[in-house]
């Protein structure tokens, strides 16, 4: 393969903010986009004259034949892209939350693996360094067995009544604090501790939105005898940017970490890595690694160049697929069914 | 291109901002809720010498310059250095609404007073329909507005809208920006970037001079992509008439001694240093250390 030929499939605030990270990669050539706004794709089209524009899916993947695409639609409308991409043979970024139905979820999983297609999901996360850390140190027992966590995250998104709704106003279509804020403290949980096997004690409350939820809380318990709490608030003007935080709890000490930071205590000293009984901080200027373009965060620039390393089989691709998206997937669908059976009428 | 000041005084910790650490943020964003302690260490900066303010057109920003507006027979020799915009507000309200529903609120729906009202009339949105270039102009005014008045040097865009108009290789945009800033403002255009190199390059491709660079330079390359040995090639090889190039970030967050920091800072080939402090004796050090050519 000389260059990667790809197609951009919704262009919102992901869609562009994708374009621009992923026209930076050398092996990677953007051919079209597909948006169902009129507006954006003249603008496009005015700046980029080479540029395919589409106003349907479809006819973006039989006309312009792209290698791979980054799907930034409406989630209720994930399925059904990835589907045809997928009968195309072509290899799928798709952003989060994977799809707005388990079912579908698992079709995807399962048609992807059997086709040997990259695939990839939007959790951001797992390419963030610090969040690469702490993982690193929970693989090297830096604090034992984790018998406890606190997975949070905390955003401003949504602080009044809606004017308008938007697909982001339905449960159905991917919208609410769980699919939208919710899939990364999850997703976080899954990368780190593992899928749940059972979740209990789930309440959700609405504040300004109609139809969906603003925050919600869970607990997470593992056959193993670990367990944990979930607590997500999308509507915490008290955050200027969106907070992630984790606090995971091992015999042999407790990490409390940030998107920015991460803070140890040790029981022990410990020889491998150098930190002391006590408290340790490590910021982010300790453990970042630079990326080669900068938008907006390292782990943005990390994730699709993983996806197009991947498809040029420089990475194994493995690290956020599919598999991952249906594991957050099924962990916000329990979160709706243990809910509604906690409801008190 | 008129020289630039060689260090000027930087706005973030007033207003809840540190890459590091979200409570020493927080911290801070109380102590300077009163506006008054925010006034109070601008006197100490100019005390020290200072003569320069960078301000983002955040929230705050306007009461600020109402203030330095309305004492000029004080404040009159200060330049300023806006940038523009503030990100987080366009973040919310895209969040919220969409794309292009926010842009259409910021341009039209609060600000009458700009007499875009005619836009409306003419048919708003249509009206920019692809013309990026046009909107592009309004947005500008919307957010510079609040600086008029004021001693303004270098108008900068801010990095979130820099950096992501670069991944698109949109020289028409960057071209009209400071075509815009130099002829509507009499202002040199500003832009702020994390990757110093590749917009450089860019610039000069596109034979886009006489611009303000601004971006994060440190010795251990925070917030500086690709890498430090291509930032400090790029710096070294570059012609100030044609690039004046200031440093921010240059202690990264706090992760370098300042000593060190400005070691690095000062065997390098820049113009200008913005940095910020909200005490007197860290103004004071970061003044005496600050050593550029």
């Amino acid at each position: 393969m000389n260059k990667i030929k790809l197609g951009i499939i919704g262009m919102g605030r992901m869609g562009i903010t994708h374009y621009s990270i992923i026209n930076s990669h050398p092996d990677v050539e953007i051919v079209s986009v597909a948006d169902t706004s009129k507006m954006i794709l003249d603008i496009l089209k005015k700046y980029v004259p080479d540029l395919q524009v589409f106003k349907d899916y479809k006819e973006l993947i039989d006309a312009s034949k792209p290698d791979a695409i980054i799907v930034c639609t409406p989630p209720n409308l994930h399925y059904e892209v990835c589907n045809y991409a997928c009968e195309h043979d072509i290899h799928v970024f798709c952003e989060k939350p994977f799809t707005a139905n388990i079912e579908q979820a698992k079709e995807l999983k399962e048609k992807f693996a059997a086709k040997s297609l990259i695939n990839q999901v939007g959790y951001v996360n797992r390419f963030n360094d610090i969040f690469m850390t702490v993982k690193k140190y929970i693989n090297e027992g830096l604090i034992g067995n984790i018998v406890r966590f606190r997975s949070e995250m905390f955003t401003c998104t949504v602080t009044k009544k809606e004017e308008t709704e938007s697909w982001r106003s339905f449960r159905e279509n991917g919208g609410g604090a769980v699919y939208e804020i919710a899939a990364h403290a999850i997703d976080l949980v899954d990368y780190l501790i593992g899928k749940p096997d059972k979740i209990v004690g789930t309440s959700m409350n609405q504040i300004y939105s109609k139809h969906v939820e603003d925050i919600v809380s869970s607990t997470f318990v593992y056959n193993n005898g670990t367990s944990g709490t979930l607590y997500v608030n999308w509507c915490d003007t008290s955050y200027r940017k969106p907070a992630n935080k984790l606090e995971l709890f091992g015999i042999k000490g407790k990490i409390l970490a940030d998107q920015h930071g991460l803070k140890i205590f040790l029981n022990a000293d410990d020889l491998q890595t150098g930190y002391k009984k006590g408290w340790n901080t490590v910021y982010i200027t300790d453990v970042f690694t630079s990326v080669d373009f900068y938008v907006r965060g390292n782990e943005f620039t990390r994730q699709l160049y993983y996806f197009a390393d991947s498809i040029l089989k420089k990475e194994s691709g493995n690290k956020c697929d599919f598999s991952a998206g249906y594991d957050a997937q099924y962990v916000m669908n329990q979160l709706f069914v243990d809910s509604e059976s906690n409801k008190l009428n | 291109m008129e020289k630039i000041d060689k260090i000027i005084f930087g706005d973030n910790q007033f207003f809840g901002i540190n890459h590091m650490s979200q409570e020493k943020a927080q911290q801070l964003s109380e102590k300077f809720f009163n506006i008054e302690n925010i006034y109070k260490v601008y006197d100490i900066a100019f005390a020290n010498g200072i003569q320069a303010v960078m301000l983002n057109s955040n929230d705050r920003a306007r009461e600020i310059c109402d203030y330095f507006r309305n004492h000029k027979s004080q404040y009159g020799h200060l330049s300023w250095y806006p940038s523009i915009p503030y990100p987080h507000k366009y973040a919310n309200m895209v969040n919220e609404k969409g794309i292009f529903p926010a842009i259409n609120d910021v341009l039209f729906k609060n600000n009458t007073a700009l007499g875009v009202l005619g836009m409306v009339a003419k048919g708003g949105m249509a009206v920019l329909n692809k013309d990026a270039i046009e909107l592009m102009k309004m947005l500008v005014d919307v957010e510079a507005k609040i600086y008029k008045g004021l001693n303004v040097k270098v108008i900068f865009l801010q990095n979130i809208i820099v950096d992501l108009l670069l991944g698109y290789d949109f020289k028409d945009v960057f071209y009209e920006y400071c075509e815009y800033i130099r002829k509507k403002y009499h202002a040199i255009p500003g832009l702020i970037t994390q990757n110093l190199p590749f917009l450089k390059k860019k610039l000069e491709e596109w034979q886009i001079e006489e611009v303000v660079i601004c971006s994060s330079i440190n010795k251990i390359g925070y917030l500086m992509s690709p890498d430090v040995p291509t930032y400090v090639e790029t710096i070294n090889n570059n012609h100030s008439d044609k690039y004046q190039l200031m440093a921010m970030s240059t202690l990264a967050s706090g992760a370098i001694r300042a000593k060190d920091a400005y070691e690095f800072i000062n065997s390098l080939n820049l113009q200008s240093v913005v940095f910020g402090a909200s005490s007197e004796k860290n103004i004071q050090e970061t003044v005496s250390l600050i050593n550029i050519k």
